[in-house]
């Protein structure tokens, strides 16, 4: 909490959960429509991290089982930050079934599945948050974290130059099948300050 | 007047920009009918946009594999959302040559695409924009260091000569067959008098010798319960036999091992120990060293033979 108050205020994280809660909506609509099945919506939920405590965070999300994630880095307006899909591996078999795939389930085929679901599910958050505050963010291409890896494993490359980070947990599931996968949209503490600014301007 | 021609200069810039700009960039209509074709298409591809234009994508190239790009198009034109494909999805979109044809480590261009919605003024996504960016220089980088990781890891868990595990790799296979309360024998075999054979035969033949052997071992059993355990002692597990099939088993390695000596003026042999798993190893090191046991047994009663461990 104290990390948290140091860049953010209560009124500040209420307003980026409401930002969220439109967002992930929409998001969660079209992967309904992709899916072509009813998507729980969870409540995000909105922290502070830092660098050290992304492990924890990522491991607080997803369990302990084996994962596999794809990240995609963001951009505009001076607001910068990185989206993080993760699937939990025992997923795959139903969002096959889902998406209609045929075939083996092969480690490509799981890496089409990821590819697909993280196009949909993270255009459309980001793109759902960028609408709300007028911010156009650009998307950098998708980069394959890990497959079938320990979560320690996913992100093992310790100190990158960041401290803090405002987090946005999402945790969607889907009703009456085994479909896990956490969304984390990660903003760094630059863009916080920015961010800020474009939300203060809302609660006025 | 001024800022009109200001307006249109900027868009023959915007134009020429996007006609050398070294990414590919390709407009297709709702039919999948190719309606913009730039210069980095036109120069990998060989066909200009006049040709390519009005024609199908996939007509103009059969190789595409359709349904799949149709997975990743579709969505982008119904819900508006952009799509993107990685090189480890499918190395390529478009099989095009590596843009260094002459030091580049790769034959073709690996690609990443994005494929973006084109809205029209009823705000329908009727068209789609491919960008398709070369990457093979990314690809090829970390396809190498991968590969090299694979050699390192192979270096680290197996033996150069004899292919089979080391020690260090080998002991948590043990530890975990252990684990898993599976029925099994522990064969641990010695060479006889091995420094001696070393001085008369020489390091080259002791060396070839001991690479039939580990050859042979492989045989035995799955290809990770065997190891070279250190020096000229091999430890395989037995999965699933009991003592006497085991010993049947150890009995045959040693004769064979006899066998390779036949035709030398040497006496190549070995000592055999195997212990059985039972429900009174507390762990699996305690079975490996009753197999450890046994294997002195067999070297103290005056070596080439094979003993069981007996409590």
């Amino acid at each position: 909490m104290p990390a948290a108050a140091e860049i953010l205020t209560e009124d500040q994280r209420d307003c980026y959960q409401e930002l969220t809660n439109v967002a992930m909506g929409q998001a969660a609509d079209r992967l309904a429509r992709l899916l072509n099945a009813y998507v729980v919506l969870p409540i995000p939920k909105i922290s502070v991290i830092e660098n050290s405590d992304l492990n924890m965070a990522l491991q607080g999300a997803t369990g302990d089982s084996s994962v596999s994630a794809v990240c995609q880095g963001f951009i505009g307006a001076g607001i910068s930050g990185e989206a993080m899909l993760m699937f939990n591996d025992a997923s795959f078999a139903s969002l096959a079934s889902l998406m209609k795939y045929e075939g083996p389930l092969t480690q490509e085929a799981e890496l089409e599945l990821l590819m697909d679901t993280a196009s949909v599910l993270i255009g459309a958050c980001i793109h759902g948050i960028g609408d709300q505050l007028e911010i156009v963010f650009n998307q950098g291409h998708p980069v394959v974290l890990g497959q079938h890896c320990d979560l320690k494993d996913l992100v093992a490359y310790g100190n990158n130059g960041w401290d803090k980070a405002l987090a946005i947990e999402i945790h969607y599931t889907i009703e009456h099948v085994n479909i896990d996968c956490e969304l984390l949209l990660l903003f760094t503490e630059e863009s916080v300050k920015t961010l800020n600014k474009k939300v203060d301007y809302l609660l006025d | 007047m001024a800022a009109n021609s200001d307006g249109i200069n900027d868009i023959h810039w915007l134009m020429d920009i996007l006609q050398n700009i070294d990414v590919g960039l390709v407009v297709l209509d709702r039919n999948y009918d190719v309606q913009l074709w730039n210069a980095f298409m036109e120069g990998h591809s060989g066909l200009s946009p006049q040709r390519a234009k009005g024609e199908n994508l996939f007509s103009l190239f059969p190789d595409i594999d359709e349904s799949w790009f149709r997975q990743k198009a579709e969505p982008v034109f119904q819900l508006k959302t952009r799509t993107f494909t990685i090189w480890e999805q499918r190395p390529y979109l478009f099989h095009f040559r590596n843009s260094r044809p002459i030091t580049g480590r790769s034959e073709f261009m690996y690609q990443n695409t994005s494929i973006i919605p084109l809205e029209s003024v009823n705000r329908q996504a009727d068209h789609i924009c491919v960008i398709i960016y070369d990457v093979t220089d990314t690809a090829v980088g970390k396809l190498d260091v991968s590969r090299a990781n694979e050699t390192l890891s192979q270096i680290q868990t197996r033996d150069s000569l004899t292919g089979l595990l080391n020690k260090s790799s080998w002991l948590p296979v043990l530890e975990d067959y252990f684990q898993s309360q599976q029925p099994g024998c522990l064969l641990l075999m010695d060479m006889d008098h091995f420094r001696d054979l070393n001085h008369s035969i020489g390091h080259q033949q002791c060396d070839e010798l001991l690479r039939r052997i580990g050859q042979g071992l492989k045989s035995l059993s799955a290809d990770n319960y065997a190891a070279r355990f250190g020096g000229e002692i091999f430890s395989v597990i037995l999965d699933n036999h009991d003592a006497a099939s085991s010993m049947e088993l150890a009995e045959k390695l040693r004769r064979s091992v006899l066998n390779l000596g036949r035709n030398s003026q040497h006496d190549i042999s070995a000592s055999i120990g195997v212990a059985e798993r039972s429900d009174q190893n507390g762990s699996a090191m305690e079975w490996l060293s009753n197999a450890d046991k046994a294997l002195y047994h067999a070297k103290e009663s005056g070596r080439n033979r094979t003993s069981l461990f007996k409590n």
